[in-house]
C-alpha cells in the first residue's frame, strides 16, 4: 500500500512493507508540509508498525517543528517497543538531530556511496567486503559504534597514536586522521592538525569523499590525484584548496564491520603507491582492533568502581606526602622520594605505605619534630 | 665500552602484563598529572617524561612486579645518575 502527500517543493510518501513502515520524504518541510508529515507519521505510529524508517535522503531541510514531529514520533514509537530508523546522508540533519538529543533514541543508516563513486581500488590490500554483504547490518554498525565504553578516552588517545605513527612512517604523507560514527554521525576523533580537521569536516558537510565512502563502505578508497579525481565533485575541490593532492581511506572495522576510517594526506600526487597502501592498511587493522577490544573491554559499572578506587588512593598518597613535606619540610617530589624509597625496602605498595602516615597522624595529635633548619612556620 | 641492551619501559609494561590503559590507572593513583597519550608517548619514547613521571611509572610498573612474585627491576631516574 502507499500513501502520498504533496504540496509544492514538499513530498512524502508512505510505504508498507511487512512489518515496516517507510516514509520518504522530499524538498522542504515547512509551515506546509508539516502537518501533512505529522498526520501521516502519526497515522503510522498509531497503525502499529513495529519498525519505521524514515528517509531524508531527498530532503532539503527541516524546522525546528519538523524535528520536534520526529522527537514525538520516537518517543511514541520507543514507549511501545517500536523503531524508528531515520535515512539520511545529510550530515547537517544528523548534526542537528544530534544536537536535539535524539540520535541516541534512533537508529541511523547512511545510504551506501553511489556506485559510480567506487573507484580501481576494490582490489587492494585491505580485504574488501562485498557492498550487499555490509548494507543489510549498517543499523548493528551503529549499535557497535555507540557501545564504545567510558574509556574513551583510552580508545580515543590510542588512535591518536595511530595517526601520529601513520603520519611519522608513511611515505609522502603530510596529514593523517581517524574518522568514526558516534552517536549516529561521523566525527574525527584523532587528526594530526587543523587542514587536516578542515578537510575531515568538508567532507561530512558535502557527505561525500573517500573519508565518509571508506567509513560506510568498509573497504579503502585511494584518490592518487585530486587533479584527475571526479568522483567526489563537491568534496574535491575544497580540498585542493587546502592544497591536498592524494588521499589514502583505509577503512577501520571492528568485529568485521565498517565503524570509521583512517584517512592519510598528501600534497604530492600519486604519493601513496603499492608500498603505502600497505602500511596503511596495517595501520588501519591497528586502529580496528583497538576498537574491537575498546568493545569488550570495561563496562560503565566496572570502570566507575576503578576510578573510584583510583581517586580515593590518589587522594591518601597526597594526603601523606602532605605531611611529609610539612614534616620534614621538603618539596613534593622529595616527599614522593621518601615514600618510594620506604616501598622499595618494605616491599609494601606506597598505598599501604601513605595510610600508615595518614593513621599516625590522626592517632595522636601530630608531634612534628622541626627541620634541619630547625624554623617552622605556625 | 659493553653496554646492556635497554629495555624500554614499555617492554617492562608488557612484560608486567599491563594494558596500556591500566598503567595509565596505576600511574593516575600514584598521583600521575599527564594524560594516558602522554603515557603511552613516554612508554614508546616518543615524548622525555619528567624525572617525577618516570618515577611514577617505573613504581607504578614495580608494585605490579611484587604483585606478581617480583622485585623492583624497573630502575627509577635517579638510578642511571647513582650507577
Amino acid at each position: 500500500m502507499n500513501v502520498d502527500g504533496r504540496l509544492a517543493g514538499f513530498g512524502v510518501a508512505a510505504r508498507f512493507d511487512g512489518d515496516q513502515a517507510a516514509l520518504d520524504v522530499r524538498g522542504e518541510v515547512d509551515a506546509l508540509g508539516l502537518p501533512v508529515l505529522g498526520a501521516l507519521f502519526d497515522a503510522v505510529v498509531a497503525s502499529g508498525y513495529p519498525s519505521v524508517v524514515l528517509d531524508l535522503s531527498d530532503m532539503d531541510s527541516i524546522d525546528a517543528a519538523g524535528l520536534a514531529v520526529i522527537a514525538g514520533a520516537a518517543s511514541t514509537l520507543i514507549a511501545s517497543g517500536g523503531r524508528l530508523m531515520i535515512r539520511s546522508s545529510s550530515t547537517v540533519v544528523a548534526r542537528v538531530l544530534d544536537i536535539n538529543w535524539l540520535s541516541g533514541l534512533i537508529s541511523w543508516e547512511f545510504p551506501a556511496p553511489d556506485l559510480d563513486r567506487l573507484g580501481p581500488e576494490q582490489v587492494g590490500p585491505v580485504s574488501a567486503t562485498p557492498l550487499e554483504a555490509i548494507h543489510p547490518d549498517v543499523v548493528h554498525n551503529l549499535r557497535a559504534v555507540t557501545a564504545i565504553p567510558a574509556n574513551q578516552d583510552v580508545v580515543d588517545g590510542a588512535l591518536r597514536l595511530v595517526v601520529a605513527l601513520a603520519r611519522a612512517t608513511v611515505g609522502g604523507a603530510d596529514g593523517a586522521s581517524v574518522t568514526l560514527r558516534r552517536h549516529g554521525r561521523l566525527a574525527t576523533v584523532a587528526a594530526s592538525d587543523q587542514t587536516i580537521l578542515a578537510m575531515d569536516a568538508d567532507q561530512y558537510s558535502t557527505g561525500e569523499g573517500p573519508c565518509v565512502d571508506a567509513s560506510i563502505a568498509g573497504r579503502w578508497f585511494h584518490a592518487g590525484s585530486l587533479d584527475q579525481e571526479t568522483r567526489w565533485p563537491a568534496f574535491t575541490p575544497k580540498a585542493r584548496a587546502l592544497g591536498i593532492s592524494a588521499i589514502l581511506s583505509s577503512p577501520l572495522l571492528s568485529r568485521d564491520r565498517p565503524v570509521g576510517a583512517l584517512n592519510i594526506y598528501s600534497r604530492t600526487a600519486t604519493a601513496f603507491a603499492a608500498k603505502e597502501q600497505e602500511l596503511a592498511a596495517v595501520f588501519a587493522t591497528e586502529a580496528s582492533s583497538i576498537l574491537t577490544h575498546a568493545e569488550v573491554h570495561l563496562t560503565d559499572d566496572q570502570l566507575t568502581g576503578r576510578l573510584q578506587g583510583a581517586l580515593r588512593t590518589r587522594e591518601i598518597i597526597a594526603e601523606a606526602q602532605g605531611v611529609i613535606m610539612e614534616r620534614d619540610e621538603v618539596g613534593e617530589k622529595e616527599a614522593f622520594d621518601v615514600m618510594c624509597r620506604s616501598s622499595r625496602s618494605s616491599g609494601r605498595s606506597l598505598r599501604e605505605g601513605a595510610m600508615d602516615v595518614v593513621d599516625s597522624t590522626r592517632r595522636h595529635r601530630p608531634d612534628i619534630h622541626p627541620g634541619p633548619g630547625g624554623e617552622r612556620r605556625g | 665500552m659493553a653496554s646492556l641492551p635497554v629495555i624500554t619501559l614499555d617492554e617492562y609494561r608488557r612484560d608486567a602484563l599491563l594494558s596500556h590503559g591500566e598503567l595509565w590507572l596505576r600511574y593516575f593513583e600514584l598521583g600521575g598529572m599527564s594524560t594516558a597519550l602522554e603515557v603511552e608517548a613516554f612508554l614508546y619514547e616518543a615524548l622525555l617524561p619528567s624525572p617525577h613521571d618516570r618515577d611514577l611509572i617505573a613504581h607504578a610498573l614495580n608494585e605490579r612486579f611484587v604483585e606478581l612474585g617480583g622485585n623492583h627491576p624497573v630502575p627509577y631516574a635517579d638510578d642511571h645518575d647513582d650507577a
